[in-house]
């Protein structure tokens, strides 16, 4: 029986990791090469209470789209017994799924290689070249910023305190000279996540990631939060308290997804 | 650096020298090349960071104790006896619990005391409505001979500082909790005692601000430029008494449009110097002020309480484009980005 933490896990991976496939699909030429004129599906589900959860790959001539739920008909589905062996799956775990579409073994390569591709948000890996670090800061910005909007729209308490509380305020995250942006905006216990910077409003806080070098050991942890501030990884602008209780979240979401 | 403890530790940036600092650091530097300045506290030297001088100067530091109006009435002493003193403690206790010093001992006489009030207005926003000072300046505005100043970052406490030693008479400067963030990046801009700045140039509205809100105008200027095509004009008045008129009245002729914001109560303060000068050209103007109401302000974090009275960018986007009669389309769509 999945626990409120395994479906939270579950969530966000359906919701926040899978998506930033889109950037592998955008910044990758060898993926691109690879999915060019192609159309197709791949489902991953989850059984859980008689019903299934899940997430779908959905490629039309070459565009990636992620579609949320289960689709009627998909080329090739993996259907995990239950919602902890889904995660296990996509969390570097050992889970076998149930699957369908075998035969269409050249488009489940593909995707497969597609789904491969996400495992370099894993903490365990450490691009050294700049091409694929900044691939990483961006798949965790977009991720990271998700997963936020998800974990309070999934009903976390505490999150959904800290945002209630809220006026409309824009929590700012960038990465120069690479151009990495994303967003969440809260307002009175509301999220969303946004890509790039949000022109509207001022950001009531910014955190400024000093380059893809910088971004790095503060996501994967590598430095704590205060020390990566000390070194010149990132400089907080706006109120240090919520930008310090943010990071609290993220190390939360990253716990749970790791 | 900001590893110090206390109550201006912070993590916005390790490698930049909070406000309060700076000023320690500057009167340090002060204190090397005028062996006649002296520095005095109560009991908040790590606090107010005036205790940087008193390390590298013991001999001329004295503290007074948990005595502000000793601590005033000192000073006021040392001024007439040919030093110079540089006298910090908490502005709620400056100018309430020792207003009659500073009033009749210093001011009275006309004494050169620079007076460094930290945690001005809200800037001590959860130490509540004991440690919070939005009266100041309208109490110092009110005691003549007094200079006021409210610098807008930690570069303009140290051009403050440094002015004010070669500036006569009492000056008081006014700061915030010690670590908000930096407008400016260096201290070659320009700045002269009772000079307003013109940190963004506007013709549609002019918005006059000091202190913290200054970094917060300069964020909704730039905004209002780029999402409304707004032209605003961006005032950094500094210099409380003696204000720019020259500065206001080109305002009022050039942009028609005045609001004024500051982490003050709204009566007495930046806002109301503002209203004397416009009411006193008899020129028509819209004129708004925004800052604490009159009432004793709600207890939180700084950034939340600025934003609960109006005083974040975004508040002053809102209050400009209120002021400019423009509709918005509301941004009403919560679906995550992916």
């Amino acid at each position: 029986m999945a626990t409120e933490r395994d479906l939270m896990a579950t969530r966000i991976i359906l919701k926040a990791v899978l998506p930033v496939s889109k950037v592998v699909m955008d910044l990758v030429p060898s993926m691109q090469k690879k999915f060019a004129g192609v159309t197709g599906s791949f489902q991953l589900a989850a059984k859980h209470e008689g019903e299934e959860i899940g997430a779908a790959f959905v490629v039309e001539d070459g565009v990636l789209e992620i579609h949320q739920g289960v689709l009627e008909n998909p080329d090739i589905k993996f259907t995990f017994s239950k919602p902890e062996a889904l995660n296990a799956f996509l969390t570097g775990g050992i889970a076998l799924p149930k699957v369908k579409g075998l035969g269409k073994i050249g488009l489940l390569m593909k995707f497969v290689s597609l789904l491969l591709s996400l495992t370099i948000l894993l903490p365990n890996k450490k691009p050294k070249k700049p091409d694929k670090m900044k691939l990483k800061v961006n798949m965790v910005m977009y991720m990271i910023t998700t997963a936020l909007s998800q974990y309070n729209k999934a009903g976390d308490p505490e999150m959904m305190k800290w945002t209630k509380s809220q006026p409309d305020r824009i929590y700012q995250m960038s990465c120069e000279p690479e151009g990495i942006a994303a967003y969440l905006r809260v307002k009175a216990g509301k999220t969303k996540a946004g890509r790039g910077y949000y022109t509207r409003k001022h950001p009531f806080v910014h955190m400024k990631f000093n380059g893809a070098a910088g971004a790095l050991p503060v996501f994967l942890n590598d430095v704590e939060f205060v020390e990566g501030v000390s070194k010149g990884y990132v400089v907080i602008e706006g109120a240090p308290e919520y930008g310090a209780k943010m990071n609290d979240f993220m190390q939360r979401i990253q716990a749970l997804i790791t | 650096m900001s590893e110090k403890t206390g109550t201006t530790w912070t993590v916005y940036d390790a490698n930049t020298l909070s406000q309060a600092e700076i000023y320690g650091q500057v009167l340090c530097d002060l204190g090397e090349q005028h062996p006649k300045i002296v520095g005095l506290s109560a009991d908040l030297a790590k606090s107010t960071k005036i205790g940087m001088f008193g390390d590298k100067f013991p001999d001329r530091f004295f503290n007074v104790g948990i005595a502000e109006q000793n601590l005033f009435g000192m000073a006021a002493g040392m001024a007439r006896s040919g030093l110079t003193p540089f006298v910090s403690t908490m502005a709620a206790f400056v100018t309430m619990r020792a207003a009659e010093q500073v009033r009749t001992d210093i001011c009275y006489q006309n004494l050169d005391v620079k007076i460094i009030a930290t945690h001005g207005g809200t800037s001590f926003g959860a130490a509540g409505s004991t440690h919070h000072c939005t009266e100041d300046l309208s109490i110092t505005r009110a005691f003549p001979n007094m200079t006021v100043l409210v610098p807008a970052d930690g570069i303009e406490t140290a051009n403050a500082v440094k002015a004010s030693l070669d500036y006569p008479g009492p000056v008081y400067i006014r700061i915030g909790r010690g670590f908000e963030p930096t407008y400016y990046k260096d201290e070659e801009y320009g700045f002269e005692i009772g000079k307003a700045v013109e940190i963004n140039p506007g013709t549609d509205i002019t918005i006059i601000c000091c202190g913290v809100t200054v970094l917060q105008a300069a964020g909704a200027a730039k905004i209002l430029q780029e999402t409304d095509g707004l032209s605003v004009r961006v005032l950094n008045m500094h210099t409380i008494k003696p204000i720019d008129r020259e500065a206001i009245l080109k305002a009022v002729e050039e942009t028609r449009r005045i609001v004024t914001f500051e982490d003050h109560n709204i009566h007495g303060g930046l806002g109301s110097a503002v209203a004397d000068v416009i009411a006193e050209s008899g020129k028509g103007c819209a004129f708004e002020k925004v800052g604490i109401p009159d009432c004793f302000c709600i207890v939180g974090y700084p950034e939340d309480l600025y934003s609960h009275y109006g005083l974040d960018s975004n508040a002053m986007i809102d209050k400009v484009r209120e002021i400019m009669g423009k509709d918005f389309e509301e941004d009403e769509n919560w679906d995550d980005e992916v």
